[in-house]
């Protein structure tokens, strides 16, 4: 009896793991828009920074996603020089401030005529100022969970739905040319599920981290260019 | 005094029950602890990258400034949070000058004869902390006004200006409110610092002063 039940066993949970995955992969969709307006290329000697914008009133671009850009563009055998982003500002202090921050590619040329600053800039290798301006956002929420705790025990019923949606624009600076190459966009959105019969099961969309690995992806194939 | 007074009193109606008045004491010692939270705004921060002005500067910190804490209170009006950035507004300022002139003295007084070219004294005119429990935003947020006075060796005022700070930290689950209290005012105390090196030299009162004492 034994042999033949744990195959059906086996079966089903390799089923329920297969649909799993389905409906967790299923549940992002990720698009890329690349507007190029220069040529673009990096010498092993060279190095990228990638900024996140923080002057507006309503949201900062979070560290994290900054970071995790950087990672992911630094990773690999192809991967690039990246310097982290608090160590620049900080080298490069008050420059790269949030309010003092340079707006556009032609305040980097003025920016630039700072003996102190291209010092710095060309002690890195600097070839490319990433910035990145974006959030991630619940825009809808529903569905509803209750749990309850007894002398017996505890747990929940119920079922919570959410739509997450990442926006994220990736504008490329090159700082030999003083000029803009080229606007990277991603924008990410999954819904994400928190089913509950006696113990929540939480069908995670990974919204931000999937607009993170296509947005570096992609940055770093455009900024070594060919 | 009222509270010394208090305990005799109560001593002398209760003898022989001290333990419970030391109970009594310990109790109220740990309601005490549940009150306001203090804190201490640590930070460092980065030396700035610009051309040193030539000249000796004077600096006198006023004891409103090293001293300086603001207290937050609650909607029942009791102390809420102390903050305390005195000391971390010593070192912003500290780390700042000495790369924006080629020589800083410290001084005792604003009018101390120190043989220095021109006197710098900053001052906090107003400090403002919002909480996420009170915008229902999901940052802590910090707001200071400072009020700048350049003035000659003497006392007499060359400019006397105002600057505002901002800054702010978002709400984390795993991060204390006190710290978050603490980042924002480090956030702010930097946008003072990137603004102060930046804008200094183009305060009009300044500007005019150091264009005609080259």
């Amino acid at each position: 009896m034994m042999t033949e039940r744990i195959p059906v066993r086996a079966g089903l949970l390799s089923l329920a793991s297969v649909l799993l995955a389905a409906l967790v992969s299923a549940c992002t969709s990720t698009t890329i828009d690349e507007f190029r307006q220069g040529e673009t290329g990096i010498d092993a000697s060279e190095s990228i920074v990638i900024l996140g914008r923080r002057q507006g009133s309503n949201y900062d671009t979070r560290e994290e996603f900054v970071e995790c850009v950087g990672d992911h563009m630094g990773n690999g055998r192809d991967g690039l020089r990246v310097i982290p982003e608090q160590e620049f500002v900080d080298a490069l202090f008050p420059w790269f401030e949030p309010r003092t921050a340079p707006m556009r590619s032609s305040d980097l040329e003025q920016l630039m005529a700072q003996p102190m600053v291209t010092d710095k800039i060309n002690a890195y290798g600097i070839r490319y100022i990433i910035w990145l301006d974006g959030q991630t956002e619940t825009v809808s929420q529903m569905g509803s969970l209750s749990c309850t705790v007894g002398p017996y025990g505890g747990g929940c019923f119920g079922f919570g739905s959410w739509e997450d949606d990442s926006s994220f624009e990736a504008r490329v600076w090159d700082v030999s040319s003083y000029e803009a190459v080229g606007t990277i966009s991603a924008d990410a959105n999954g819904q994400s599920y928190l089913p509950a019969v006696v113990v929540p099961i939480p069908l995670l969309a990974r919204v931000e981290a999937n607009a993170c690995n296509s947005l570096a992806t992609q940055l770093k194939q455009f900024v070594v260019g060919g | 005094m009222a509270v010394q007074a208090a305990v005799k009193r109560w001593v002398a109606r209760h003898p022989g029950r001290r333990a419970g008045l030391v109970r009594l004491l310990v109790v109220a010692g740990l309601l005490t602890g549940c009150g306001a939270n203090t804190v201490t705004v640590e930070g460092s921060y980065p030396t700035p990258n610009i051309p040193s002005i030539p000249l000796t500067l004077g600096v006198y910190y006023g004891e409103d400034l090293t001293g300086f804490r603001y207290i937050e209170y609650n909607d029942r009006g009791n102390e809420e949070y102390i903050v305390e950035s005195g000391p971390s507004h010593v070192t912003l300022f500290n780390t700042l000058l000495p790369s924006m002139f080629e020589e800083v003295v410290m001084l005792n007084s604003p009018t101390e004869d120190a043989g220095v070219d021109a006197v710098f004294i900053p001052s906090i005119d107003e400090f403002q902390l919002a909480l996420p429990q009170k915008t229902r935003l999901d940052v802590y947020e910090v707001w200071v006004r400072y009020n700048m006075r350049f003035a000659e060796p003497g006392g007499e005022t060359i400019a006397d200006w105002v600057m505002t700070a901002y800054g702010k930290v978002e709400q984390e689950s795993l991060r204390t409110a006190d710290s978050s209290i603490g980042g924002a005012t480090v956030a702010a105390l930097r946008d003072l610092g990137s603004n102060f090196a930046l804008g200094f030299t183009s305060v009009p009162g300044v500007n005019d002063w150091l264009q005609s004492n080259p």
